[in-house]
């Protein structure tokens, strides 16, 4: 289980780096949704399953939604 | 918009079922159990977005007609704020108190099953109103 959380913390560290550096917007988003469920099992390590849930619902969802959302009138503004 | 295709459709018919049901076990078991208002509400939002983006606004339309919005946040919010005002005025005023239960039963806890409730009647709508916003840009 030691090894499983220094796993799931450097992959948050790797994907943190990796959102600033991709260039392609749509993977942006995608790569921000991985980083909330990593973060969904890092809360639920760390005792606390009311924010996982949260997590989980806000995070990996509702966020995601609102992203590619705005990505499409930016796509709409462009044309 | 709405994206014609059939196993999509068929898919969520019965995926969005079971989001609801959870979304509504969540609110139901606040008080008992990880979760609560936010939580649950924010889960039954997303179902109504996945709604929205799958079948279609009209359809969606159809269920809960989207003038009825404003009244569907406002209303929940303000018996929220009155049930609220209630449990901070009933010490003092030995006002009377909704009855306690068994703990460990869903109708336990006195307020905190209805303010639950509200809260993720009002959190669901505004999030759906939020993405409605962005995605259809009708104000």
């Amino acid at each position: 289980m030691h090894y499983f959380n220094i796993i799931v913390l450097l992959s948050l560290i790797v994907f943190s780096i990796a959102i600033s550096f991709i260039k392609n917007l749509f993977s942006t988003v995608i790569v921000f949704m991985i980083y909330s469920l990593m973060m969904t099992v890092v809360w639920q390590q760390l005792n606390s399953p009311d924010l996982a849930i949260t997590e989980a619902a806000v995070g990996a969802g509702i966020t995601s939604f609102l992203f590619i959302a705005a990505l499409k009138k930016i796509k709409e503004v462009k044309k | 918009m709405k994206y014609k295709d059939t196993i999509l459709e068929e898919v969520c018919r019965f995926l969005i079922l079971s989001i609801q049901i959870f979304a509504f076990y969540i609110i139901l078991n606040g008080h008992l159990s990880p979760g609560g208002g936010f939580s649950g509400g924010a889960i039954l939002g997303s179902s109504l977005i996945i709604i929205h983006l799958v079948f279609g606004k009209s359809y969606l339309q159809k269920k809960i007609n989207s003038q009825n919005i404003p009244a569907f946040i406002s209303i929940p919010l303000i018996i929220y704020g009155l049930l609220k005002l209630h449990s901070f005025l009933s010490d003092t005023l030995h006002w009377p108190h909704p009855p306690i239960g068994t703990p460990g039963k869903i109708l336990s806890s006195g307020f905190i099953l209805p303010l639950n409730i509200m809260i993720g009647i009002v959190v669901a709508f505004v999030l759906y109103q939020a993405f409605s916003y962005f995605w259809d840009e009708e104000f």
